[in-house]
């Protein structure tokens, strides 16, 4: 279905609100519409659809204008890591260029303040000088607008209070409350900006997957005190996230049931889950011009370079991956044994759940391109790992 | 008197004196005795022909019983050398008598001897060795071998079983290459860097004694070469497995010898490392360099007495990290490049001069602004070379990165040199991973041409320049690229 601005703000209803309300305010998971766009190349052309994607949103006017606006970009891994010889921007890293374009279009809707904010791995320093080691250049994102700022949302948040707790809507699933940088706390608007990929955990890593990195490594990461934050982060969140081996700090809230299973296609997706309804994205892009096939992250002939051409937006975090999903060739209500949660749960199951969004596609309004017209079968372009895998379950 | 500038020298362990050595350790066993006695006979040095193999290090005289034996069975293997066109050196150690050594080796016909604390003269080259506490800096020897380092490569758990693991949570790496760049920094004499290959009777593959080969010649000095146990009984037995490792690490010794004048060069790196490099201060500073080689913060190691203005000309950041607080004219000249706009991270003896200018990052340094530049002062003192490394790879930031790689399979210890006219660079890379990448390389400048080398394709070839969105030039190496590799850069 194809509607411009006005129509859809003229047929705004009950879903409609959802623009304006945040989700943890409503009783069922609700829905919101999303808009999907064709789109191959990183400048002009990711403005332009962009740009026409917000409007289909009902525009970033009344979401943004004085708010102060944290955008959630995905770098996940290492700095030094690439497949094959492409910018991570290219397969598994938010590009620096869509970041670029959708500050400017923030900034052109009126955002008072626009932050970049990522947990950078192990990194005890800047996210700028994080994007420098990588080879970034930070200017395409600080330059976008005025009043840009970068967080490295891994490290204590400057001043009294480096942490903020979230607490869990409905109790959570996994957590009942996260101590999060309080750059969060301070955002009225939350983006979580991600790449469309696979991921060898959770199955998918969309915008709620992308939440992931908020939370602290100095606290949910390896290595951490038993007592209190580190001071600076150490390492990934494997054995707090992963595996379960340990709790927090004691600092911040343990998580509900020690005794549940310590497996991460288990734990990850109530994880992300809890994290996604403690801290409500109001904006989530999926972004899939270029990506990676096969898992998040480079892993040898087990991932491959792709080019969906495509981009997904919406105003909840569920509902936008539910279409996310369905783009990628996956059916958003899979269960658990069937792709691509072969060996996890369904981390949108988990969110809709906790009353985030609904993932049934037959509630979910889109406009711009049709699902049908956008698809892009990710697993048409498995690696060995997969097809193993797969036939693996099947026999 | 030969020139040991060049040579491509190889432990050459045989006779009576090392078999009473190898007597005594764990392991000695028949097989082992036959290896020492074969490699004394004159046959075993057709393995050195067509190599670049050109000198052999033998044991002289360690003052044992087996002194003489030694030196009067090694007769027909010296004649044979000298029908090869070999140089040999004697090592003398323990409490043999020096002169008498000499002597010995003299009528003997041998190149040279190498001796620890000899002093005086002799008639006969004198390549001057000791461990790295006793490196007799100022000497004049025809070659100063340092002992006491490590075997190269991923450092691995006791049992063999897993890679251990540095502060970063990433594979500790066993290099002598920031040894090397310190020692060469000081040393007129041409450095021969010793170890041995690992022991206990370990296997070890040629792939490793080529990046030991690497690592120290992209240091800048030469390893002499010594197998292990099991390579030299193979290569006596004309194992084919054996030789195969052999010309792995023949055509590795062969491609630094051909590129000698490469060990001239100077480090184009940004953070001068200035120390007396003495007792403690080795220990404290030595590990600052070792752990930014292993992070890529490309340094050049500066000792105290060298500082001037044109020994720090270039540089961004300097590092002092002495117990004794710079006086006089290095001071002074510290000061000033400070002043011009430098940064000077030192401990708390510096006095607090400027205003406060906190970084982004927490640290225990004191950061001011001072004159164009910066100091970063540690109050409570220098501890922690591994807080430096990061600290001050922070302070310069990466936007002054010279060079990124991607995929590098294990990262750390790359050099970035350049020629004493500056017309050509060199970047040499080596992976100490045993697995082979798709590294991309970047560089920040734009060179007029570019040439890759690698041990196993021997000619130069022109790479490409990938015009990227980002800043600086990329390089794209193909997949299953060799550990080790150099980019040649003219301007």
């Amino acid at each position: 279905m194809n509607v411009n601005r006005r129509e859809f703000m003229a047929g705004l209803g009950a879903a409609g609100l959802s623009l304006v309300q945040p989700p943890r305010m409503r009783a069922s998971a609700p829905t919101a519409p999303v808009a999907i766009a064709r789109c191959k190349t990183y400048g002009p052309e990711f403005l332009a659809a962009a740009g026409k994607m917000f409007d289909q949103l009902g525009g970033m006017g009344r979401l943004v204008k004085g708010k102060t606006v944290s955008i959630k970009i995905n770098l996940t891994g290492g700095e030094t890591t690439r497949l094959d010889h492409l910018p991570q921007g290219r397969t598994f890293w938010t590009h620096p260029r869509t970041v670029g374009a959708v500050i400017h279009l923030l900034d052109r809707a009126g955002a008072r303040r626009i932050r970049v904010v990522e947990g950078a791995w192990a990194w005890p320093a800047s996210l700028e000088e994080f994007m420098l080691k990588a080879g970034w250049d930070p200017d395409l994102v600080l330059g976008a607008a005025p009043r840009v700022e970068l967080i490295n949302t891994n490290m204590p948040y400057k001043g009294k209070t480096p942490y903020t707790r979230f607490q869990v809507p409905r109790g959570g699933h996994l957590f009942p409350a996260f101590d999060l940088s309080t750059a969060y706390a301070e955002s009225d608007v939350l983006i979580s900006m991600a790449k469309i990929k696979e991921h060898a955990t959770a199955g998918v890593t969309l915008s709620i997957k992308n939440l992931f990195g908020i939370s602290p490594t100095t606290i949910y990461g390896d290595k951490v005190p038993l007592d209190e934050p580190a001071p600076i982060p150490y390492a990934g969140r494997g054995e707090i996230g992963h595996a379960g081996s340990r709790q927090p700090p004691r600092s911040s809230p343990p998580e509900k049931d020690p005794t549940s299973p310590r497996d991460g296609g288990y734990r990850i997706p109530r994880f992300i889950a809890d994290l996604a309804a403690a801290a409500p994205v109001s904006l989530a892009i999926l972004e899939g011009i270029e990506t990676i096939a096969g898992a998040e992250l480079p892993d040898g002939e087990n991932t491959r370079a792709v080019s969906p051409g495509v981009l997904v937006a919406g105003t909840n975090a569920v509902t936008t991956d539910a279409v996310g999903m369905a783009v990628m060739g996956f059916d958003p209500r899979a269960d658990r044994g069937h792709a691509p949660f072969e060996t996890c749960d369904n981390t949108l199951r988990l969110a809709e759940e906790l009353g985030v969004g609904t993932r049934d596609l037959g509630q979910i309004e889109v406009v711009g391109t049709r699902i049908q017209d956008a698809v892009f079968n990710f697993r048409e372009h498995d690696g060995p790992r997969q097809v193993r895998r797969r036939r693996r379950r099947n026999a | 008197m030969i020139s040991l500038q060049n040579l491509a020298p190889l432990r050459w362990p045989s006779g009576p004196l090392e078999i009473a050595r190898r007597e005594k350790t764990e392991g000695f066993d028949p097989a082992i005795r036959q290896t020492l006695e074969r490699w004394h006979e004159p046959e075993a040095l057709e393995i050195l022909k067509d190599t670049p193999i050109d000198c052999i290090v033998i044991g002289w005289a360690a003052g044992l019983p087996e002194d003489a034996a030694q030196q009067r069975s090694a007769s027909r293997l010296l004649e044979a050398a000298r029908r090869q066109n070999l140089a040999v050196v004697g090592w003398v150690e323990g409490s043999a008598d020096p002169r008498a050594a000499i002597a010995a080796a003299k009528t003997a016909g041998l190149a040279a001897v190498a001796m620890a604390n000899f002093k005086g003269s002799a008639d006969l080259p004198v390549i001057a060795w000791s461990d790295r506490a006793g490196v007799p800096w100022d000497s004049e020897a025809a070659a100063v071998a340092i002992t006491g380092n490590v075997w190269p490569g991923v450092s691995m758990a006791n049992d063999g079983a897993d890679a251990t693991s540095g502060p970063t949570s990433v594979p500790w790496l066993d290099s002598n290459s920031w040894y090397i760049q310190m020692a060469s920094a000081r040393l007129k004499p041409p450095l021969w860097v010793m170890f041995d290959p690992p022991g206990k009777g370990a296997v070890v593959p040629g792939h490793s004694y080529v990046k030991a080969i690497c690592d120290s010649a992209a240091g800048g000095g030469r390893w002499v070469i010594s197998l292990d146990d099991h390579l030299r009984a193979g290569l006596a037995a004309r194992n084919p497995a054996a030789e195969q490792s052999w010309k792995q690490i023949a055509a590795a010794a062969r491609f630094f010898k051909e590129h000698a004048e490469w060990k001239s060069y100077r480090s184009l790196g940004l953070v001068g490392v200035i120390s007396d490099y003495t007792g403690g201060n080795f220990e404290l500073s030595g590990e600052i360099l070792n752990l930014m080689s292993r992070r890529d913060l490309l340094f050049r190691a500066i000792w105290k007495s060298q500082v001037t203005a044109e020994a720090l000309a270039g540089l961004k950041v300097l590092v002092y990290a002495d117990a004794a607080p710079l006086a006089g004219e290095s001071r002074r000249t510290i000061a000033d490049f400070v002043e011009q706009g430098g940064l000077l991270v030192t401990g708390p003896e510096w006095p607090a001069d400027g205003r406060p200018a906190p970084p982004d990052f927490p640290t225990e340094l004191d950061v001011r602004a001072l004159g164009n530049g910066r100091l970063a002062l540690a109050r409570k003192g220098i501890t922690d070379p591994y807080q430096v490394a990061i600290d001050t790879q922070l302070l310069l930031s990466h936007r002054h990165d010279l060079v990124k790689i991607y995929n590098s399979g294990s990262s750390g210890c790359t050099r970035f040199t350049a020629s004493m006219d500056g017309r050509t660079a060199l970047l040499q890379c080596l992976s100490y991973a045993d697995r082979g990448g798709l590294p991309t390389i970047w560089v920040r400048r734009r060179y007029r041409s570019t040439r890759l080398w690698t041990i196993e394709a021997r000619a130069a070839a022109l790479l490409p320049e990938t015009s990227e969105e980002y800043a600086g030039v990329e390089y794209h190496l193909p997949a299953n690229s060799p550990p080790y590799l150099a980019l040649e850069f003219q301007t």
